[in-house]
């Protein structure tokens, strides 16, 4: 359906970025425009950007089970589902990465955002 | 209270009951027989509770049970089954005459009494019968043919195995019925009001009356003391956002501090029983202090005039949209014409009210409780994601019912952010079943729009230069808004190749209803503006519109307004196509003008844009067991045919029989993230997803041998595959010119109405309406006629009689609802252009069918009786004023 308008009213749309050499689009809320856009290099590059200090075995956990769920269902999981799926509480998920589940993993796995209408 | 023994579907019942409950409460309420639905408020007006008692089809909403004593009663219910059904039941599947469902029951038992009666009805007999049974879909057509199909049944003239199409047909396009058409008939497709929940509480909610107010103070202690009321609801008792954002964060699932149209939701009672909860809200205090009220876009925009929203200015949106030199080229032009065009504020008129359930189900591994609503969604995931942040409840699963038709009503959540709330605020099961009423109060409506327009042509009557600046009036919420404006811009040269284009889209807030998708959502609108001035110019120029129209259509290699370049277009074929019927019509039209009834000829066009710049679609597929495929796909189907196309896709590219596919589309547990059935883009975008998916499934199928989802699985493979359809243009508007992306293809129409008007009360009828559509190849073409019927029928209501008035439109009678009296002959012509990117080359056709009307149905006025109705709708009351003021 396109982006929202801002102020008086534009669409500011998606903008394109080199991420670790290579063309990233992301929509207003910085979500992959798409899913095959994603890669490790991508995802490394974004995490250092947006300020965390390591990458951990638990962080990379969760990308993947993310990204799989994604590409099984077509769909983001609920976080009961990442819950059960990782074995990782919901409290520690919340705080593994900044912006928490839905603006944080899910936007750093490159999964669709959640406020998009398709 | 009274003690009733009535006979129903064969079996005595005995009942107690109130003096005032009708029977349709009591089959429905008490028997559990919810094949009857309601629809008008138990006024009579739509026929949807239609059952036959004692021989005769009887309105259930109006027969009190107390009068019933020893009647004999046959609902949808005891005429068949899916697995046995009644020959009436399959002549409605086998006829294409079920699309959303809702009014199939009634429609069905009405057929029943008339066939019992008359074996071998006349067209008359069958208008007269059914003059009160009401459908949005399909334009009664195919309901008139699904009775005589019947009557053949039934007389032993044909059986249903001679009419339903054999393996030997194919698959791609053949009317296979519905999947879903068969429970619709019988009365058990569970609609959301049908669902029943022992111990579940009932909403009402209180709205407001006036369009701009402050709420002062709220006093519910004296509610909160009635009988069976478990607890009152405000904004205040949400624990999310409280807002229910689709563009623009800025409308409430209820008000806090201000109401800013007549409908805005204050808060909720919520009782044992709906009577209770509405008892309850009558001891509810509310004090609103009054605000100036923007009543116009014009008004809105005034310097004093006060701002609806703290966040967003009134003049929320504003796109222009400049295609080389529009001044120069007026310059030059031969012949200019200019005029205002106005449409109305409408109701998309789903026949089904609004309505939500909302339960709970436990979480055996120790979560928070799942919340699962039941609604008439036509995007769960977005929508389920919508409430997730207003509400602030995470684990939450929304499943869509059967849905009465919507019309693009439910591109929005409306019912389920309250029903969600209360039953998180109460931690109880809840069901929110408004009255149609309320339902009219508290949706969306169609944007009006208010365009001046300058369209100019050279000596030989090519078209120079188009002008259109148009003002929309959003309401007072967002919504989708500033996409129907886009979508305007991104259609507004219509069929035609205009070198040079000056408009200016504006979105304004006022303390209207506020608007959103509606049946093409924009196009439609703005298309009536360009297609009357069409005529205007034409008639200047003393060329016939017909040849007009041929000698502007764009062609390959020109521009549509947004400066991009098509490579197909095949509009001039359907012109040409349509030439002997207009000749045909222009001499018959000719031919009866001397009396008060003048006939007359119009034609509109239109190109409709499929694949919108930017969307994406997903869709999973898996193989069975049994070499059979599951489809899991959230492709919403409110009645045109999304189960059809589906099945057929996906039977026709495996090569399977149709009976091997399995659906999985209503529930966000299960379903990939489609996307909205709305822009005409489930067959483009979800189809095409799932053509995606299949070539991977069947790639690994053959590259393996496997034939079953454990012989694939055992060759290494995975058994499941997602598709995904992106389309390659993206992006949005140029800010400043309005050039840039463009949709990946059209489906093409042309329209021709012919009509008479009587001079004298100016009341038109409509005679005949002939389309010409490419959308590519047919998949299914009962489905594919049976959206175009139902769009003819439906944008003559918006031409001529429909339009919604705040606090005044509250029923079908006040709305005009088009009955079976309305109804006019019907022609289609079928091209079939190959669309290269679309799912097995085919596009969609949903919205298509509305976007010529008003301008042809215009046309035709004018053609009759040489007078312009610019303003929609054209009521006997305008078009009488406008032949005065031509005297």
């Amino acid at each position: 359906m396109g982006a929202p308008p801002s102020g008086k009213g534009k669409d500011s749309g998606r903008s394109v970025r080199v991420i670790a050499g290579r063309e990233v689009a992301f929509d207003d809320d910085g979500f992959f425009d798409d899913f095959e856009d994603w890669s490790e290099e991508v995802f490394e590059a974004l995490v250092h950007a947006s300020g965390m200090a390591l990458i951990t075995d638990r962080h990379r956990q969760v990308v993947r089970f993310l990204r799989d769920f994604y590409a099984y269902n077509g769909r983001a999981p609920l976080n009961n589902e990442l819950r059960k799926g990782t074995g990782i509480s919901l409290l520690e998920l919340d705080r593994l990465f900044p912006g928490g589940l839905k603006n944080g993993a899910r936007r750093l796995s490159g999964l669709p955002n959640p406020k998009t209408c398709s | 209270m009274k003690k009733i023994r009535l006979c129903v579907n064969g079996t005595w019942r005995e009942v107690i009951i109130d003096t005032d409950t009708v029977l349709l409460d009591l089959l429905r309420e008490d028997l559990g027989l919810t094949g009857a639905k309601q629809s008008c408020d138990r006024k009579g007006q739509c026929g949807a509770c239609t059952v036959m008692m004692n021989r005769k089809a009887v309105r259930s909403c109006l027969a009190r049970v107390a009068d019933l004593e020893g009647a004999d009663i046959i609902t949808v219910e005891g005429l068949g089954t899916p697995d046995n059904p009644h020959l009436i039941q399959e002549a409605f599947v086998l006829a294409g005459a079920i699309q959303c469902g809702f009014c199939t029951p009634g429609m069905i038992m009405a057929a029943k009494t008339l066939l019992d009666a008359s074996p071998d009805p006349t067209l008359e007999e069958i208008k007269h019968a059914f003059r009160k049974n009401l459908c949005r879909c399909t334009g009664y057509k195919k309901i008139i043919e699904a009775v005589q199909l019947a009557g053949r049944f039934l007389r032993g003239e044909i059986t249903p195995e001679a009419v339903r199409p054999g393996p030997d047909q194919g698959i791609m396009g053949t009317s296979h019925p519905r999947p879903s058409a068969m429970a619709k008939a019988c009365g058990t497709a569970y609609f959301t009001a049908d669902y029943r929940i022992r111990g579940a509480l009932e909403l009402a909610v209180l709205r407001s009356k006036i369009p701009h107010a402050r709420i002062v103070s709220i006093d519910v202690s004296q509610a909160e003391k009635m009988p069976g009321v478990a607890g009152v609801l405000t904004a205040a008792d949400i624990k999310g956002t409280n807002i229910l954002k689709v563009q623009v964060a800025d409308r409430p699932v209820l008000c806090k501090d201000k109401v800013r149209y007549i409908g805005d939701p204050i808060l909720a009672v919520a009782a044992d029983t709906r009577e209770n909860a509405e008892a309850a809200l009558g001891k509810v205090r509310v004090q609103l202090e009054p605000l100036p009220t923007l009543g116009d876009p014009e008004g809105a925009m005034a310097a004093t005039a006060v701002q609806l929203h703290a966040e967003f200015p009134n003049l929320c949106f504003e796109q222009p949209q400049i295609k080389g030199d529009v001044q120069a080229a007026l310059k030059q032009s031969s012949a200019v014409v200019e005029a205002r065009f106005k449409t109305q504020i409408n109701h998309q008129a789903p026949l089904e009210p609004e309505a939500t359930i909302a339960y709970w189900e436990k979480d055996d591994a120790g979560g928070d409780d799942q919340l699962v609503i039941i609604g008439r969604s036509i995007n769960i995931h977005f929508h389920l994601g919508m409430l997730q942040a207003a509400l602030g409840w995470e684990n939450m699963r929304y499943i869509e019912a059967f849905s009465g038709g919507q019309f693009g009503i439910k591109i929005d959540v409306i019912s389920e952010g309250i029903a969600g709330a209360a039953a998180i605020h109460f931690k109880r099961p809840v069901r929110y079943i408004p009255s149609l009423a309320e339902s009219m109060l508290m949706t969306s409506k169609r944007h009006a729009f208010d365009m001046r327009v300058k369209l100019a042509a050279d000596h030989q009557g090519n078209l120079t230069a188009y002008c259109n600046d148009f003002l929309v009036d959003n309401g007072a919420y967002h919504s989708i808004g500033h996409v129907v404006a886009n979508r305007a811009l991104l259609m507004l040269s219509g069929s035609y190749h205009i070198p040079n284009v000056q408009a200016r889209g504006r979105q304004v807030y006022t303390n209207n209803p506020w608007g959103s998708a509606a049946r093409g959502a924009g196009p439609p609108q703005a298309n009536f503006a360009l297609d009357c001035a069409m005529d205007m110019l034409a008639d200047k120029l003393g060329i016939d519109p017909f040849e007009f129209r041929l000698r502007n259509s764009l062609k390959p290699g020109q521009s549509k307004s947004t400066g991009r370049v098509v490579k197909e277009w095949p509009f001039p074929d359907l012109m040409e196509a349509m030439r002997s019927h207009y000749q045909r019509a222009v001499n018959e039209a000719a031919a009866n003008r001397s009396g008060k009834l003048k006939r007359g000829v119009g034609l509109g066009t239109g190109a409709f844009g499929i694949g919108m710049p930017g969307d994406t679609s997903v869709a999973a597929v898996e193989l069975d067991p049994d070499g059979g495929i599951s489809v899991y796909a959230a492709a919403a189907d409110p009645g045109e045919g999304n189960d059809s196309m589906l099945t057929q896709l996906t039977a026709q590219f495996m090569g399977i029989p149709l009976d091997r596919v399995r659906l999985h589309t209503r529930d966000t547990g299960n379903t990939a993230a489609s996307g909205p059935a709305a822009g005409s883009r489930v067959t483009y975008m979800i189809g095409n997803a799932l053509i995606n998916a299949l070539e991977q499934l069947k790639a690994a199928m053959q590259e393996t041998g496997a034939k079953t989802s454990e012989a694939l699985e055992a060759a290494g493979r995975p058994k499941r595959y997602l598709g995904r359809k992106k389309n390659e243009d993206a992006g949005p508007l140029d800010p400043k010119t309005g050039q840039g992306p463009s949709f990946e293809s059209q489906v093409h129409g042309v329209q021709m109405v012919e009509l008479e008007v009587d001079t004298e009360s100016g009341k038109v009828k409509v005679l005949k309406m002939t389309t010409a559509v490419d959308a590519g190849p047919v998949i299914n073409p009962q489905n594919l006629t049976g959206q175009l019927e139902g769009g003819m029928d439906m944008g003559v209501g918006f031409a001529l009689r429909e339009e919604y008035v705040a606090g005044k439109t509250k029923d079908w009678k006040t709305f005009k609802f088009p009955s079976i009296r309305d109804t006019f002959e019907m022609e289609i012509i079928i091209k079939e252009t190959l669309r290269p990117k679309g799912p097995l080359g085919a596009t969609g056709v949903g919205e298509m069918c509305m976007v010529p009307t008003a301008p042809a149905v215009i046309n035709a006025i004018k053609n009759a009786t040489g007078v312009w109705i610019c303003d929609l709708p054209a009521t006997p009351e305008k078009i009488k004023a406008a032949l005065a003021a031509a005297r």
